[in-house]
């Protein structure tokens, strides 16, 4: 492989993580609570298309993100409401929104957009930082992204911060692993799980307008095509560590950015094998062929009291 | 713990402030009602211990005072205020603190961060917490490592860490649910003189406990619940235990079966015998556990090379602290794991890595110490759990019999004294009591029985249970079954025993004669110090 091409290659990954990052670090916050949300696939797909219609009628993907944001919302709200306060199944109300979501995103998508399907959505502007942006070779290929790109890194990083040093961090570990003891400390499981679910819907909008608007410039029916699924097997291919999880990300998108690299390279792989990769790669991470997975205790149990 | 004041309950001469007064508290969960118009008084400096058995409503008390529950009727009222607490915050924001009787502590967590868990906000000062668990520690004697994983401490430790949380809230009034229900005996003496030390520092201290050499000991005043009411109260409990053991179970002492009498703690009383110190019969031996190792998932050692030989008709108590590789021989000995090395010979027959129904026809019964997840099936009803090793004596032509079942299930009941409405009722709606007997009866009367496991079988069964299911094991080791009996009350391996072996860390660390002179040796040998 040429320089070049590794640059290209290497930048195109980054490209492909960011949006599996932004969601599966959400899903992870919600994770270390206990819940597990299936709908992170439904949050990414509202959000991607909230970003996309917002941007096309303001004409401003800035303003576009928010919508996309305020789409995803409610359905975190109501994936928080059905399985804390009902105290439904996690997974099964999960999957439904998630069906809830793509059918009623395409339907309108066909009203909006209707014949209009080709229009051009305005997009975020790419940017470097100065000096990085100036390697040769590298500078053009790896750091030339959208600010949402640089503003993933930094939600990440905080993150990992909170987790670790902050009140917030065992509040969190508590309410996953021991929820009980958790109440008898005079917290509210309930609430810190409503927090956490529309934490991650944010991050999950943000990480679909990635898609929508940050990527290719269009919204298509279901076009989140997987991507949280992706998201979840990475948090279990992360074994519910951050630094863990950021990797899996990346080990997926360098796994979708091949699809693209290893033709330019003249390499004749079928595209269906590359196609598969990632999924391929989160099987064997769920399977539990990427050592030993120890999840949250309480993961997915809805609290009683 | 060398460095508290003994300050036993008879120097303390006055009645404290009142703190705590409960007035008709009345608490129902559906058609059971768990209190019933229940008052109470909790004084400043005091220690009042709360008696009773299993359902007596002392956890229910005490959850209600916690905030946990809300009561279906009658007040409490804090320092002379009304007091309602809507949940355990409001609790402890009124400055209670409890001890729950299951640990609530984060097991993947540090102990430092457990101690934070709900008292901080921001970015956690780790150093600082960990500088006021010392600080702490040294005035109560209550030693802990603040970076330590809770779930590798021994279950003492994480009692330690229980109490030193709610110490720290500097509480007015302190609740422990049966804290000493796991604990070794020199740590039962640590707790009980933290409690004194606690209640001389004028808060108010409310023990919930069974054990009456607790009560002698610890005890300023004390109350006996009995189905949810209040039923005595002493002003001078260490004086008074044989008439608050009265009130507890309701009935005379003099007809108490010398080996409960001792598990309840009254072996000094002159109204009860000592128990009676059995020989270790000479029979063959029935069950070779050779050297028998297991490894977890984790390849953590759970047992390590465990010998142990059971003769016929012979009864051996099997003493540890829980948590020492005994819940891992009951699976082994069950069928239901495979050790990692050694073999476990019935009768000259290698049964290593056969199936549970290989160990059942080799004549080995199991009353395993969950006997609601592992012994029974709660929905079906007790015939069917008395007769589900046995389906196939009651079907024909491949149809099931089912009024040959009730039937010999109404027989097997009536031998046993299992009380319920009749065999068709449902397991799970039996008391604990019955459950456990009914168990005994599907063990004991499987065919060819040669060995009995007994875990645990006695946990949460009230007294007249207790001495059912001590009678029942009596038996079978009369009738010529070897017996393993696995427990965590001293008390009761010494009462029923020929003998008892010590389990340490997944060793056999000791053997010593089933004799009350043996208790200090054998603690020790639990504790580690063999």
């Amino acid at each position: 492989m040429t320089m070049e091409l590794f640059a290209v290659f290497l930048g195109s990954s980054i490209r492909l993580a960011m949006p599996l990052l932004l969601a599966a670090v959400g899903e992870l916050v919600s994770e270390r609570a206990g819940v597990l949300n299936m709908s992170l696939e439904g949050m990414m797909l509202a959000g991607a298309f909230g970003g996309a219609v917002g941007s096309w009628a303001t004409g401003s993907p800035t303003l576009g993100l928010f919508i996309g944001v305020l789409t995803a919302l409610p359905v975190a709200a109501l994936q928080a409401f059905l399985t804390n306060t009902l105290r439904a199944n996690q997974i099964v109300t999960g999957i439904g929104l998630n069906i809830l979501v793509l059918g009623s995103t395409t339907l309108a998508y066909r009203e909006i957009f209707g014949a209009r399907s080709r229009e051009a959505i305005p997009g975020f502007p790419v940017w470097s930082p100065p000096l990085l942006g100036d390697i040769p070779i590298f500078g053009e290929a790896v750091f030339r992204q959208i600010w949402l790109v640089y503003a993933a890194i930094v939600i990440v990083v905080a993150i990992a911060l909170i987790l670790r040093c902050t009140a917030i961090g065992i509040t969190l570990k508590a309410a996953g692993e021991d929820p009980r003891t958790l109440e008898r400390a005079g917290l509210s499981v309930i609430r810190v799980r409503y927090g956490v679910i529309l934490f991650t819907g944010l991050l999950a909008a943000l990480a679909g307008t990635f898609l929508s608007i940050g990527d290719i410039h269009t919204f298509t029916e279901g076009m989140t095509n997987g991507a949280g699924y992706l998201a979840i097997a990475a948090v279990i291919f992360g074994n519910w560590g951050v630094g863990r999880t950021v990797l899996a990300c990346f080990v997926f998108g360098s796994a979708t950015a091949l699809q693209f690299q290893l033709p330019a390279m003249g390499l004749d792989v079928p595209n269906a094998l590359l196609i598969m990769m990632p999924y391929l790669l989160a099987f064997l991470a769920v399977a539990g062929v990427v050592g030993r997975q120890t999840a949250p205790r309480a993961l997915a149990s809805p609290y009683w009291g | 713990m060398n460095a508290t004041p003994a300050l036993s309950p008879a120097h303390v001469s006055q009645r404290g402030a009142l703190l705590l007064g409960l007035s008709g508290l009345t608490k129902r969960f559906g058609a059971f009602t768990a209190l019933s118009a229940v008052d109470i008084a909790f004084h400043a400096g005091e220690i009042h211990c709360l008696l009773g058995e299993n359902g007596a409503g002392k956890s229910t008390l005490c959850n209600l005072v916690f905030g946990v529950h809300a009561p279906d009727a009658g007040t409490m009222t804090l320092h002379g205020a009304p007091y309602r607490p809507a949940g355990p915050r409001d609790a402890l924001t009124a400055g209670i603190a409890m001890v729950h009787q299951h640990f609530s502590l984060v097991e993947d967590m540090s102990v430092v961060d457990n101690l934070m868990l709900g008292r901080v906000r921001g970015v956690l000062d780790r150093r600082g917490w960990a500088a006021r668990l010392d600080a702490l520690g040294t005035r109560y004697g209550l030693e802990l490592a603040p970076f330590a994983r809770v779930g590798d401490l021994s279950i003492g430790e994480r009692q330690r860490v229980e109490i030193v949380k709610c110490l720290m809230r500097e509480p007015r009034l302190l609740i422990l649910d049966e804290p000493t229900a796991v604990l070794l005996p020199d740590e039962i003496a640590s707790l009980l003189a933290v409690c004194r030390r606690v209640a001389a520092e004028g808060a108010a201290v409310i023990l919930v406990t069974h054990k009456l050499a607790e009560i002698r000991e610890a005890a300023d005043r004390a109350t006996v619940l009995r189905q949810g009411q209040v039923v005595a109260t002493s002003d001078a409990p260490s004086t008074e235990i044989n008439r608050l053991v009265k009130a507890m179970i309701r009935r005379d002492l003099e007809g108490l079966d010398a080996t409960t009498a001792a598990t309840l703690g009254l072996e000094d009383e002159s109204a009860v015998a000592a128990p009676a110190v059995h020989a270790r019969p000479d029979g063959p031996d029935i069950l070779q556990i050779d050297g028998v190792s297991l490894r977890d998932s984790d390849g953590a050692l759970r047992l390590d090379a465990l010998t142990l030989t059971l003769r016929a008709g012979e009864i051996v108590g099997l003493a540890g602290v829980e948590g020492n590789g005994q819940s891992e021989l009951g699976l082994l000995l069950a069928g239901l794991d495979t050790p990692t090395g050694g073999r476990l010979v019935m009768d000259g027959q290698d049964l290593t890595g056969r199936t549970p129904s290989d160990f059942t026809a080799a004549g080995i019964g199991i009353v395993p110490e969950d006997r609601h997840r592992v012994g029974a099936i709660a929905d079906m009803n007790v015939a069917e759990n008395m007769f589900l090793n046995r389906t196939r004596a009651f079907t024909r032509f491949g149809l099931l019999q089912r009024r040959a079942m009730h039937d010999a299930g109404a027989e097997l009941m009536r031998r046993f004294d299992v009380r319920a409405t009749g065999p068709d009722a449902r397991f799970g709606g039996l008391s604990g009591g019955n459950q456990q007997k009914a168990v005994l009866a599907r063990e004991l009367t499987a065919p060819g029985l040669r060995f009995l496991l007994a875990a645990q079988p006695t946990r949460g069964l009230d007294v007249g249970a207790v001495e059912a299911v001590y009678g029942l094991i009596r038996e079978a080791s009369a009738r010529g079954i070897a017996v393993l009996l696995i427990s965590s009350e001293l008390d009761e391996v010494l009462a029923v025993a020929h003998r008892v072996a010590v389990i340490y860390r997944g060793r056999i660390v000791g053997e010593r004669p089933s004799r009350p002179d043996q208790r200090e040796a054998i603690g020790a040998m639990m504790a580690g110090h063999a």
